[in-house]
């Protein structure tokens, strides 16, 4: 019985791929078990190639698995597409469609991965048996179910779940082809078929995609005002508010472009709301005047970028962890922001949720560095851990006494923060502008107040730097060596450290997940003793590594880095041969 | 204790005002300042957005809570604002290059929405906070700075636009009569919905002072000649009367009420949302991940 399994799903936009990747993941989470889903899609628009790609394991697991195990293809052609993406196991198991005659000499699989092939009749069954082609996605799921010993039952709940009440005679179709595909295993294949999994898991899960946490988590966090313009792969936030945040009396306007999305969340903050937007890498360079506004006006503003490979348009359905720079030097001037970076599903709410926290408390932008593997992919999530972190503040408000002629907007204060009246304040009455500004808020150009109001606006930044909780580390606490990550590339950094480990080394993980201000003092700690490190990211320009040098000065001297371009997520094994890389010449010096 | 009524007087700040001599903002700002005291909007319910430009500079010289923003953006900002607090009056101000120009799309779309702001725009046809660049309503022929052999374009007619693109009220002002622009704010104000007042509202600067002689001279009042503002032809015809006429009309040139306005359309869906589901709880949204 194995631990785990690594499941690839390939086929084309009709073929139901998707869908049978959820039932697997749902149903896994139901029994209790741990699962990570990533879908893959092809340029197409609609009928495109598409794939499922599900890791599902008795015991946590923190990425997408690098080798597949078992590989189920409804047409090579289809496959052909995610060659660059899925890489077999040695020994794996292929399901193909027994209706695909190409040759197996002349399908895209390594022959030295001596894979073993086997035909089934997903097409025939569903139509013949069935009279439903369409069917054939379910008689596939009946298969892995069978044979991977996935909780067949679950799979039903899980069908039923979704179609039962609407459509209670797809729902029964549905569940009769996961019992043709399963009945087809006993009757045709003998056992021994390695990848059978040891389900036993413990609680039921949720199971969640990093898009929906990230709005889930906003809304938790209090929000009620959303603009958002589409864009690829950060529109599923927006369709999430769409739908929910009305119900809770907020309010959602998908706006006529990125700048207006932007300067529309940017008002209902001013005149008191919890406002976020939320785009990709083309959207954030579009926002970043307005972002410079609130950093300079000082009003709270949340802006979510899930990046996608750049620049430009770059690959928008593909991950890349090239837009820190951005995050943290756009705009121009001077401009105080705050950089989050979840990274992994329920971190998405968590760090919405810190967002608020720290704009609300220190009046001033905060950027939310997702990105599309962790939008877009599903994972099993506990329910305790996404509530354990809350966090909440109001805004400070002035006085009474403060109220009044004099009040003063941008009143010279230790922590830089100044009381903030809200319009329909009586009193409060004030003028606020993106021109620089004495602490009433009347505009000036004088050098010296341009001055003092800059060093007031970056008072914030030490104080948002101490904020406790967020730098994790794992692994070895005393360790000499250090993998630096940041974002979404934990979870493969995670599992490598352990892998390392593992192989009798002594590293640790560290993952910042402010990135901006540099939580110095922790970094410092979780540094202490790191003799040798390497910054591992999907950036080709290496900008967390250039980042962390010219702006850390306690970087082990010795720091290496291991970066290469987005596209395809960061794998363990690739962590892992970067840290072997670097930790044996400590070995041999 | 009787409330007292506040007077235009109670509407000013100290802030200097940075405008030329003869600049035509200072009429509209006399002209908001008694409209907003007419209507006894309390200061600290008023909310104005502006853009960037000389006009602009405006939100500073109303008590109120005034936002002069970035180029281009008073709307959207206006509209999240409104939006989310609702109670406030908020008038957006700017000039042509700010709503004709750089803010166009935003002009255009929130026509569509129709959220119930009052839309200030000082048309001046120049950019003078940058010195005498040509701006989108400069009209064709005229030499500006960067169009030294006289400008080739054609000048964009925003009440034109605003009428195809469905707005509610479109009214047309003159800095030199504050009094009619007075009344014409007023009506933005109260008009529930999108209000667009386009302000010839000159700079001396830059185009000299017959500006105001040209105002003058070919400016027709619609309620001399018995515009009727609920006639769409008819209204349609008016803002044609530059390019037909070389009239310049002045006062509401079209108005409508009933039309929904964007938080009619906030209200709606959130019933319609409320209608399929309610939670007691933030929490409860846990349910479809399961």
């Amino acid at each position: 019985m194995q631990q785990e399994v690594v499941l690839a799903i390939a086929g084309s936009g009709g073929d139901g791929v998707i869908t049978a990747g959820d039932f697997i993941t749902k149903s896994a989470a139901r029994k209790g078990l741990f699962a990570f889903m990533l879908k893959s899609y092809g340029p197409q628009i609609r009928g495109g190639e598409s794939s499922a790609r599900i890791r599902v394991s008795a015991k946590p697991i923190y990425s997408q698995g690098d080798f597949v195990d078992v590989l189920a293809v409804f047409s090579w052609k289809d496959f052909k597409r995610f060659t660059d993406e899925i890489e077999l196991r040695e020994n794996a198991v292929v399901l193909y469609d027994e209706s695909d005659k190409t040759p197996l000499e002349a399908v895209p699989i390594p022959p030295e991965k001596n894979a073993r092939f086997i035909a089934v009749p997903f097409k025939k069954l569903a139509s013949e048996e069935l009279k439903v082609p369409l069917a054939k996605n379910m008689v596939l799921l009946g298969v892995l179910g069978e044979l991977l010993n996935l909780p067949l039952d679950a799979l039903k709940d899980a069908v039923m779940q979704k179609f039962g009440k609407k459509r209670p005679e797809a729902a029964a179709i549905n569940i009769q082809a996961i019992d043709l595909g399963a009945e087809w295993v006993k009757q045709n294949l003998p056992e021994g078929i390695p990848y059978r999994l040891a389900a036993e898991g413990g609680n039921p899960k949720l199971v969640m995609t990093g898009n929906d946490a990230l709005a889930f988590g906003a809304i938790h966090a209090g929000l009620n005002f959303y603009s958002g313009y589409p864009i690829t792969p950060a529109s599923p936030i927006l369709e999430f508010l769409a739908r929910e945040l009305p119900r809770f009396g907020g309010a959602v306007i998908q706006t006529e472009d990125e700048l207006s999305a932007v300067a529309m969340a940017l008002g209902a903050s001013w005149a008191g709301a919890r406002a976020m937007t939320a785009s990709s890498g083309p959207g954030l360079s579009l926002k970043q005047e307005t972002i410079g506004l609130a950093a300079m006006a000082e009003i709270p503003l949340v802006v979510v970028n899930v990046q996608r490979a750049g620049p430009s348009t770059g690959i928008p359905s593909k991950t890349e962890q090239a837009d820190l720079f951005q995050a943290i030097g756009g705009t121009h001037g001077d401009a105080p922001r705050v950089v989050l970076a979840p990274a992994d599903v329920e971190d998405n709410f968590q760090v919405a949720v810190e967002a608020f926290y720290l704009a609300e408390k220190y009046q001033l932008p905060v950027i939310i560095l997702s990105d599309q593997f962790l939008g877009e992919r599903s994972e099993t999530v506990d329910e305790e851990v996404l509530f354990a972190r809350e966090r909440t503040i109001a805004r400070k408000l002035p006085d009474k006494e403060e109220l009044g002629e004099d009040y003063a907007r941008y009143k010279l204060t230790e922590d830089g923060v100044s009381p903030m009246a809200i319009p329909g304040m009586k009193g409060g009455q004030h003028y606020i502008s993106g021109l620089e500004h004495n602490e009433k808020g009347w505009p000036s150009s004088s050098g010296t107040i341009h001055q003092v109001m800059s060093e007031k606006r970056a008072r914030k930044l030490p104080l948002i730097a101490e904020e406790s909780g967020f730098v994790r580390v794992y692994g070895d606490e005393d360790a000499p060596f250090a993998v630096l990550a940041w974002g979404s590339t934990k979870g493969a950094v995670r599992e490598a450290v352990e892998a390392a480990r593992e192989k009798g080394m002594k590293v640790k993980a560290i993952v910042p997940q402010l990135l901006h201000p540099l939580p110095t003092k922790a970094l410092d700690a979780a540094l202490k003793g790191v003799e040798r490190a390497v910054v591992v990211e999907l950036s080709f320009g290496a900008q967390f590594y250039r980042y962390l040098r010219a702006f850390y000065d306690n970087l082990p001297k010795e720091t290496y880095s291991y970066a290469r371009a987005g596209g395809n997520p960061i794998q363990v094994q690739e962590v892992l041969k970067a840290i072997e890389a670097h930790y044996r010449k400590e070995v041999e010096a | 204790m009787e409330k007292v009524k506040l007077t235009a007087k109670d509407y000013k700040t100290k802030i200097p005002i940075v405008w030329c001599p003869g600049c035509g903002d200072f009429g509209v700002l006399s002209a908001i300042h008694q409209a907003v005291a007419d209507l006894q909007i309390p200061p600290e319910k008023l909310g104005v957005v502006s853009g960037i430009g000389c006009s602009s500079r405006i939100a500073g010289y109303i008590n109120a809570y005034g936002f002069n923003a970035i180029h281009g953006r008073p709307l959207p900002i206006a509209t999240g604002a409104k939006v989310a607090n609702p109670e406030l009056t908020m008038l957006v101000a700017g000039g042509d290059g700010d709503g004709y120009s750089i803010g166009t799309n935003h002009f255009v779309h929130t026509i569509r929405r129709n959220p119930d702001l009052t839309y200030i725009v000082m048309d001046n046809r120049i950019y003078g906070l940058t010195k005498g660049q040509v701006s989108p309503t400069t009209p064709t022929g005229d030499v500006t700075k960067t169009t030294p052999s006289g400008n080739p374009e054609r000048p964009l007619n925003p009440l034109a636009l605003a009428l195809e693109l469905g707005a509610t009220y479109i009214a047309q002002g003159f800095s030199g009569n504050v009094k009619h622009l007075k009344e014409l704010i007023k009506g933005g104000i109260q008009h529930k919905g999108f209000a667009l007042i386009n302000v010839l509202s000159p700079c001396v600067t830059f185009r000299g002072k017959q500006e105001y002689d040209y105002v003058r001279d070919h400016g027709v009042y619609l309620d001399d000649v018995g515009h009727d503002p609920s006639d769409w032809n008819a209204a349609h015809e008016v803002t044609q009367w530059m390019l037909t006429k070389n009239q310049v009309p002045l006062g509401v040139i079209y108005k409508v009420e009933g039309r929904k306005t964007l938080a009619d359309e906030v209200a709606e869906v959130q019933e319609k949302a409320r209608a399929k589901k309610i939670y007691k709880d933030v929490r409860e949204l846990i349910e479809q991940f399961r």
